[in-house]
């Protein structure tokens, strides 16, 4: 089986000793201690709930016992009730809101502050650090900045004796607010992406646009750009998994509100299983969330093995 | 010498640490809402000087922990109305000893065996069920059995600013409020308010919203016979009754007659700072108004403050929604010593239903609400009434809370205009009904 130790032996039996113990790709059972933590967590905090939720999402179960198996009638339920295909619909327009908005505005900030000055690492340091809040302050804050009358926005508006817009409670305006304060909530980890990004280019790169008498505008679309694809590409998935999750901010602000116009999937599957111990719906409605998820990273997954090959 | 000494103090350590459980109080652990005010009330045993539900439970508490030293109840706070949290404690097998968990949502846990039921340790104690008022009684009896401590029953009422009410023409010649006995009578004085006054009529929470919808929506199904909830099984909403009720709100919506983007918080702010005539809240803030009104520069004590029940705008029952608060316990093996420290918790609850009555909630014993004491409190003589009128849904009805998050969800939709009032109410029946039949 292993033809690489045997060759060696035929032609030189002296130095069989030495050959037998030198082997490093041999597999070796005790490398599985290393290993073995992480696979027994990885197994019973993901692969055991992830084949238990399946299996709940095909029975009738709710919080304290686990009833007749339903085949796919949960699905059948989802999938006719408006409000999950309207958490859905939400979800969706959640992520179209702000992941564009988190990758440009990201990517004019990274622009902006790529310098080594003291303003810059001061301002770098600043739109980085509301990253750090949890999504119960920045709700907080948020609120404050939207609540009616006493709000800070109210207060702007009414000074030029205007009605400031209801982001809370309109149902027009209110998912619009739920996206404002989760892109300056997440606006950190984008900006810093593409700042480590831009400091990859090579300096000489631009030392010859510049030699070239290449404008701004120019090096911006022809050099920084492209150098910065995949950073881009890689901003904008992995946005989309994290957004996809929204589940907080919506909660907090407008517990899903006005009649479900702000309702996500998550806070939906909250709903089901936990408010209405309706478990097995909510795992149904897990599994599609996963389905969901699961093709966002496999369409990462696709786009960065492309670019690879390519390079 | 030295390892003598060690030895010494070593012995006495362990003595000391075998010793202790004997001298230890019995620990409970209560959980409940009614907000957290340990900044105002921490550590105040006089309940007298306490305000506010919050104030007088947290007192209360510290009152029992000070009487009763040999046991010691630690407290935690939830949001209300503290369900998830609860459910999810239930199903961990971490539930707290003693939960505030309201009448309409006592079914839901009782019917998975989750609660203890409490007639014989509360006969123990000398609390007898036939002390509360009827509908404390209906409201905590399941299955024949009482699951939980009654500790008010609670509805919702017109919180009035009788200064605007004055300004609006809307005042008797004793003094009294002038309120509708019919929708178009309420649409004509709400009209007369906001032409008089500048202001809208109602008060009310409409932002992000479920449980003032639906608890309004019951009260005017009551009162005009409606048996929605005949089969606790089955709703019939997308009835000529319930669309009455919702075109009314709607026209008052349309009409500017409430405000309109406030949320709980905002409400009463608002409603303080003068912003409206009528604030539809609960007995649990008669209280705190009452003290605001006899603050001097509130805009409560310019004029004055008087509170009622919801008026009878239709020719049906006289009635509104009602529910109570009670005091449950979670079914779990306790020693003798624990179980007699939840019957001294229990018993204190019910001896002080009268400070609890101060909140402006009804008491749940006949005795304090016939006691003069009750009587002397401010406004009992308008809102007393209440023990009469209030009315719950059906005992067997399970997942209130769920069906209220419904029901105001498909209100509010359709008296914003977001929804057409029939699909609205066609939506209501259907989204409850399936939520029912999966039970």
């Amino acid at each position: 089986m292993d033809d690489r130790r045997a060759t060696p032996r035929t032609v030189l039996p002296a130095a069989s000793v030495r050959a037998a113990s030198v082997d490093i790709y041999a597999p070796q059972w005790r490398n599985f201690i290393f290993v073995a933590p992480f696979l027994f967590f990885f197994t019973t905090l993901l692969l055991v709930p992830l084949f238990w939720g399946m299996w709940l999402s095909f029975h009738k179960a709710d919080t304290f016992s686990s009833g007749n198996f339903v085949g796919f009638g949960n699905y059948v339920r989802l999938f006719h009730d408006k409000v999950f295909l309207q958490s859905v619909w939400n979800t969706f327009y959640f992520v179209l809101l702000t992941v564009p908005t988190l990758a440009l505005i990201g990517l004019f900030l990274a622009l902006c502050l790529n310098r080594r000055t003291r303003t810059a690492a001061v301002l770098r340091t600043l739109f980085f650090s509301s990253s750090v809040l949890s999504v119960t302050i920045v709700t907080l804050i948020w609120r404050i900045v939207f609540i009616p009358n006493v709000g800070l926005l109210s207060t702007i508006y009414g000074w030029f004796g205007a009605t400031a817009p209801a982001f809370i409670s309109d149902p027009s305006l209110a998912m619009i607010g739920i996206a404002i304060a989760t892109v300056w909530w997440c606006i950190g980890l984008p900006m810093m992406l593409f700042l480590s990004a831009l400091q990859q280019i090579p300096q000489d790169i631009y030392e010859a646009a510049a030699l070239d008498n290449a404008n701004r505008w120019q090096t911006l679309r022809s050099i920084t750009l492209p150098s910065i694809k995949r950073t881009f590409v890689l901003v904008v998935i992995v946005q989309i998994v994290l957004q996809f999750q929204l589940f907080g901010q919506a909660w907090l602000m407008t517990r899903g509100g006005p009649n479900n116009l702000t309702k996500p999937i998550v806070l939906y599957i909250y709903d089901t299983a936990f408010r209405r111990w309706d478990l097995g719906m909510g795992a149904a409605a897990s599994e599609v969330l996963f389905i969901l998820i699961l093709m966002a990273a496999m369409v990462q997954y696709l786009v960065t093995r492309n670019k690879a090959g390519q390079a | 010498m030295k390892m003598k000494k060690v030895l010494f103090a070593a012995v006495s350590a362990g003595v000391l640490m075998l010793a202790s459980p004997s001298f230890a109080a019995t620990e409970l652990t209560v959980q409940r809402f009614f907000g957290a005010c340990d900044a105002d009330f921490g550590t105040n045993t006089d309940v007298a000087k306490a305000v506010g539900e919050c104030g007088i439970i947290t007192s209360l508490i510290n009152k029992f922990n000070a009487d009763n030293p040999d046991v010691h109840v630690s407290v935690s706070t939830v949001e209300w109305p503290g369900y998830d949290q609860l459910t999810a404690q239930f199903a961990s097998g971490e539930a707290p000893d003693i939960v505030t968990i309201h009448e309409s949502a006592l079914s839901d846990y009782q019917s998975k065996g989750l609660l203890m039921p409490l007639d014989d340790l509360l006969k123990s104690v000398g609390v007898t069920p036939d002390a509360f008022t009827d509908a404390a009684r209906n409201g905590a009896t399941k299955d024949g059995k009482i699951y939980g401590l009654p500790i008010d029953s609670w509805t919702m009422l017109y919180h009035i600013n009788m200064d605007l009410f004055k300004q609006a023409g809307l005042v008797n010649a004793d003094g009294t409020p002038i309120l509708p006995k019919s929708p178009e009578e309420l649409l004509a004085q709400a009209e007369q308010f906001k032409q008089k006054t500048g202001k809208p009529y109602f008060v009310q929470n409409l932002a992000n919203e479920t449980a003032l919808y639906t608890r309004n929506l019951y009260t005017y199904l009551f009162q005009q016979n409606s048996d929605f909830f005949a089969d606790p099984k089955h709703v019939k909403l997308n009835t000529p009754e319930a669309k009455k009720i919702v075109e009314m709100y709607k026209a008052i919506f349309d009409k500017g007659y409430t405000t309109k983007d406030l949320d709980y918080g905002g409400a009463i702010n608002a409603f303080l700072a003068g912003g409206g005539g009528v604030q539809l809240n609960g007995t649990w803030v008669v209280g705190d108004n009452n003290a605001q009104s006899e603050t001097k520069g509130t805009a409560l004590n310019k004029g004055g403050y008087a509170v009622y029940p919801y008026p009878q705008l239709f020719a049906g029952a006289h009635a509104q929604y009602a529910d109570g608060h009670t005091w449950a316990v979670s079914q779990k093996d306790r020693t003798p010593e624990q179980i007699a420290a939840i019957g001294k918790f229990l018993k204190f609850f019910a001896d002080h239903d009268f400070d609890w009555s101060r909140t402006g909630h009804l008491p749940a014993y006949k005795a304090i609400i016939a006691s003069d004491a009750f009587k002397a409190l401010p406004h009992r003589n308008t809102i007393a009434a209440v023990a009469d009128l209030g009315r719950p849904l059906p005992s067997a009805v399970q997942r209130q809370f769920a069906i209220q998050d419904i029901v105001g969800e498909e209100m509010s939709a359709a008296i914003t205009g977001q929804k057409d009032v029939d699909a609205a109410l066609a939506d209501m029946e259907s989204r409850v009904n399936e939520l029912l039949a999966n039970i």
